[in-house]
């Protein structure tokens, strides 16, 4: 219940938002009135969602996720582009984006390749199944491209790796390439590198093959970073630039910072009232409505207003992740705790992106912010957790 | 099924461990909103009450362009535009009056935009902070006339910004193109690629194809300004760039020489000519006609202009030199004379059934241009008479095959590689070439006889000409055209390497051709080309026209023993290359060769009337 009631003044406080972000003359006006719409039909959704025992999702793992890799292929084909990337598939008047249904796919079919008796994710074919598993949807969505939505695959994987009980020295030694190409970028000396791969390396007590491997995979990254960087659309090396150094690329993604960085520091303590902001009022906030809609919380309801948001959006997670532990089935455990990781991730990388903490990813707020599919997506996230939670109790 | 029992006891643990990492991250965010609404939340406060906050654009001054000898060809400098420049938010009522009709209109008429365009420019500017341009390099009244206005103009301001200064006017137009406002479609492509609204974008020429290098990057500073939208302090957190100016470029071209052509072509309607340094494939100069001052599109063309420029029935915008395909005519017996020594179907002594005048062959008659016939010949005399009968015979020894393949390992039929945009391929036709267009075994193996004289379907750029010529000059070295040598600040930029194969450097096959070429100008069709004391091997030729009066064509390379120009000239519906070019080639190489007072003497009169014979003494009035 707790749950439900969060997700759903979250889904109103956004629909007051998308009021008041919209309601100045201009090309958005109005379109609350669709958002209101979608909220129902998310809602709906959610319903039927929950409806179903998990059980039959189980069962449809493996369709589901093969129908989402089909849809993202389609949106690579045929799909429609904005901003020079192909996201979405024209349905008449409906737009469709493929990402979000691959997301649950992906959730859903791991929760069930991680649910085995006797599941040992120290050999190789269980922790690596699950690598390619992910990796299919990682690389489309990367390629359409979405830089932004495609590194929320990783982090479901990573977050039911360590679900599915993974050892810890083993799940940190997998990711030192990682660790190690960021520490490469931010020291810019492989001396830092070289000592981290040691540290690892020496505390992990792994065999000696998977420690040669592990290194060989380091030195790999270190040879296809160059590579990969230069095969990045120049606006994506211009938001990790944006990023790393904020005075990069200041036209767009620097003045949407600045701009939201205003909105919500002026809304002080409490806000300068609803309706009554300034910054969006004046079109001065682009993607007020959208992907900025947490500067528009912020600059008319002030500390108040964000902080509630974060409150809520902080019980729905960890409602969440009790429900992971509490769940009847290992199914249902993993399931929880993919679709939390997934939010969690989305919540995260918006809000720290609104207060100039994060790069400009074009990552929605959960429930929040305007948009359709987004909205039914997160509505059929909302209905697994709440699947889960009707039947905890289950014999 | 359930989790066994220790999985659920890791699980336990892990949740804490999850449950500390989520409120971390929430936790963070927080800490974030505080400093923000709480701690800094006054400043904000204060730069919201007006957004006084505005992106302002430095711009990058482009790159200059030098020729080879360092003398300036393309600049920047300074001119001032009318920008319009967005409110704070607190005038908004004075936002709105830039909405109303008699705003637009006002400002509509001072910038001469219509106000549908003025209307989007400044909506943009409103919705993305930026200054709008609405004229670049305004004459001096409209200035006048804003500063007087700006009281009932709000928003309306002059600014400074580097404006494209071409101080050649229209010499080698063609070659250098022009940049101009880049286009609000263009910027829906190329906004990622760091282009804001006003930003200069080369268009054609060395403008387009090296637009990377000289464009350079803008900066931009956030300035607070106060209510009225003067500038009151720049803001520090955001982190100003400063622009890096774009990187000159050094040229192949040299602008001597490229004068001399300019003027030896100034007569010229419609033509072009190319001259290249035989040594490496730089571009010495090139011309274009009819040409056109690259400095109108700085200033901003009316839609009149362009229209007169684009669509003019003799298109000044396009640049013969590269996009221009002609039938090369004679000139070709060049390349059909360097196939055969190269694939060995005739030696330069072999004589071939003597001219009467013309060939039958497949129940046709093929004349030879001197319809008296010109007896028998050896290859260089054929090609020194520019013989039609003695080159029928060649083509049919060669074969389509034959003839082909040589002149695409010169590079011919496909792009040289120039670094020019928009370059012609020409077309060299091969079997497959004509099964497609009048089908398999439809066509005859009598239209070899045509190509073989450089008549049919062949079709070369005036370049492409020039590129032929230099390779002959240089014993077959493949070369690629180019016209920039150097990029000031980029050490690593090289030219490119060819991308034709070439023919093998055997003197055995260059050495009879370029002696004939060299009889063709000292005693032969190309005459009017010699130049005093200077070896001078070249080859006329006429181009028929279904279309109108015959092209004059005309390639030549000097000095023969140490080539430094390998020059092509095309005129079209001129009448005979040797009459109408040979001469202005001549002119040319005098005025490059031969010290001032010997230039006296050469044949200016000959250039004013061109349908004139231009070297009476040479007993040769124009070949074929």
């Amino acid at each position: 219940m707790p749950l439900l009631l969060a997700a759903l003044a979250l889904v109103c406080l956004g629909l007051l938002m998308v009021y008041s972000a919209t309601s100045i003359p201009g090309v958005h006006q109005g379109l609350w009135a669709r958002q209101l719409a979608w909220a129902g039909i998310a809602f709906a959704v959610a319903w039927v969602v929950a409806g179903i025992h998990y059980r039959a999702y189980d069962a449809l793992a493996w369709p589901l996720y093969i129908v989402s890799i089909g849809l993202l292929v389609l949106v690579l084909v045929k799909g429609s582009s904005a901003m020079g990337a192909k996201r979405w598939l024209d349905l008449g008047p409906l737009h469709f984006q493929p990402s979000e249904l691959a997301k649950v796919a992906t959730v859903i079919l791991l929760a069930r390749r991680f649910d085995q008796e006797k599941l040992d994710l120290r050999r190789f074919w269980p922790w690596f199944s699950a690598l390619l598993i992910v990796l299919v949807p990682f690389a489309l969505v990367a390629k359409e491209p979405d830089l932004g939505t495609s590194l929320t695959f990783p982090v479901i994987l990573i977050a039911m790796y360590f679900w599915a009980g993974m050892p810890v020295g083993q799940l940190l030694l997998g990711l030192s390439p990682v660790f190690n190409a960021a520490l490469f970028f931010i020291t810019g000396g492989l001396w830092w590198s070289a000592g981290l791969v040691a540290v690892l390396l020496g505390a992990a007590r792994q065999r000696l093959t998977t420690l040669i491997m592990v290194l060989l995979l380091n030195i790999g990254v270190g040879y296809a970073l160059p590579h990969v960087w230069n095969q990045m659309h120049d606006y994506q090396k211009r938001r990790i630039e944006t990023f790393l150094n904020p005075g990069e690329d200041p036209y767009r993604a620097g003045y949407q910072i600045i701009q939201s960085r205003i909105a919500i520091g002026s809304g002080g303590l409490k806000g300068m009232g609803y309706l009554k902001g300034t910054q969006k009022g004046l079109a001065f906030l682009p993607m007020r409505h959208t992907d900025f809609i947490f500067s528009v919380v912020g600059e008319e309801w002030g500390l108040l207003g964000t902080v509630t948001v974060v409150v809520l959006y902080a019980l729905l997670v960890l409602r969440g992740l009790r429900l992971a532990l509490v769940a009847r089935s290992g199914f249902a455990s993993l399931l929880a705790a993919g679709v939390v990781s997934a939010l969690f991730y989305h919540i995260m990388v918006n809000i720290l992106m609104t207060i100039g903490w994060a790069p400009v990813t074009g990552l929605p707020l959960p429930l929040i912010s305007y948009g359709g599919t987004a909205l039914v997506a997160n509505g059929i996230q909302i209905g697994l957790l709440q699947n889960v939670a009707i039947r905890r109790m289950e014999l | 099924m359930l989790p066994s029992k220790t999985l659920r006891e890791l699980r336990r643990q892990r949740h804490r461990l999850l449950v500390a990492l989520t409120l971390a991250g929430f936790g963070l965010t927080v800490v974030g909103l505080l400093r923000l609404q709480v701690a800094e939340g006054q400043k904000y406060a204060k730069l919201a009450k007006g957004n006084r906050v505005r992106p302002e654009i430095l711009r990058a001054p482009r790159g200059t362009i030098y020729d080879r000898n360092g003398e300036l060809l393309v600049d920047s400098a300074p001119s001032f535009g009318i920008v319009f420049r967005p409110f704070p938010a607190e005038s908004a009522r004075r936002a709105l009056e830039t909405m109303s009709p008699v705003w637009l209109a006002r400002v509509g008429a001072l910038v001469e935009l219509d106000s549908a365009e003025v209307r989007r420019r400044v909506n943009f500017a409103n919705l993305t902070g930026q200054s709008a341009m609405l004229r670049h390099d305004a004459p001096f009244a409209v200035l006048a006339r804003v500063e007087e206005s700006r009281s009932e103009l709000p928003g309306i301001e002059v600014q400074v910004e580097p404006l494209r200064h071409y101080p050649h006017g229209t010499l080698a137009a063609h070659l250098l193109g022009y940049a101009r406002e880049i286009s609000s479609s263009e910027l829906d492509t190329l906004r990622d690629a760091g282009y804001v609204s006003g930003d200069l974008i080369g268009r054609t020429g060395v403008e387009r194809s090296y637009e990377n290098f000289l464009r350079g990057r803008d900066g931009v500073e956030y300035v607070v300004v106060n209510a009225r939208g003067r500038r009151v302090s720049t803001l520090r957190e955001s982190g100003a760039r400063t622009p890096v100016p774009g990187l000159d470029l050094v040229l192949t071209l040299d602008l001597k020489v490229q004068r001399a052509l300019e003027e030896v072509m100034a007569d010229v309607r419609r033509g072009a000519a190319v001259v290249l340094d035989p040594r490496d494939g730089g571009i010495l100069a090139m011309v274009s006609r009819p040409a056109y001052d690259p400095s109108e599109f700085s200033h901003g063309l009316t839609r009149a202009r362009w229209k007169e420029l684009s669509e003019g029935g003799a298109n000044p915008l396009l640049d013969r030199s590269i996009q221009g395909v002609y039938p090369p005519g004679s000139t070709f017996k060049v390349v059909t004379m360097s196939a055969a020594l190269a694939r060995g179907v005739v030696r330069p002594g072999t004589r071939l059934a003597p001219c009467t005048g013309g060939l039958n062959y497949g129940g046709r008659r093929f004349g030879c241009w001197e319809h008296r016939g010109h007896g028998s010949l050896d290859l260089i005399e054929a090609l020194q008479h520019s013989c039609d009968v003695y080159f029928y015979q060649v083509g049919l020894r060669l074969g389509l095959a034959g003839l082909e393949q040589p002149a695409k390992a010169l590079g011919l039929g496909a792009r040289t590689g120039v670094d020019l945009p928009q370059e012609a391929r020409g077309l060299i036709p091969n079997a497959a070439y004509y099964d497609r267009h009048w089908g398999a075994g439809l066509w005859r193996s009598g239209l070899l006889l045509n190509l073989a004289i450089g008549q049919g379907e062949l079709l070369l750029t005036p370049l492409q000409l020039a590129l032929v010529t230099a390779e002959v000059a240089s014993n077959g070295r493949p070369l690629r055209p180019h016209v920039v040598q150097r990029v000031r600040g980029a050490r690593e930029f090289r030219p490119a390497r060819p991308v034709q194969l070439g023919l093998p450097a055997d003197p055995a096959i260059w050495q009879p051709v370029q002696e004939a070429m060299e009889r063709a100008v000292a005693a032969g069709t190309g005459a009017a080309a010699r130049v005093p004391g200077v070896r001078v091997g070249g080859k006329t030729g006429t181009a028929q026209n279904p279309h109108g009066e015959d092209h004059a064509l005309f390639v030549c390379y000097a000095p023969v023993d140490s080539p430094r120009v390998a020059v092509a000239i095309v005129v079209e519906n001129a009448g005979h290359g040797g009459s109408v070019c040979a001469p202005r080639a001549g002119e040319m190489m005098r005025r490059l060769f031969l010290p001032d007072s010997l230039q006296r003497r050469s044949a200016r009169p000959a250039l004013s009337d061109s349908a004139r014979p231009a070297a009476p003494d040479s007993g040769v009035v124009d070949g074929d």
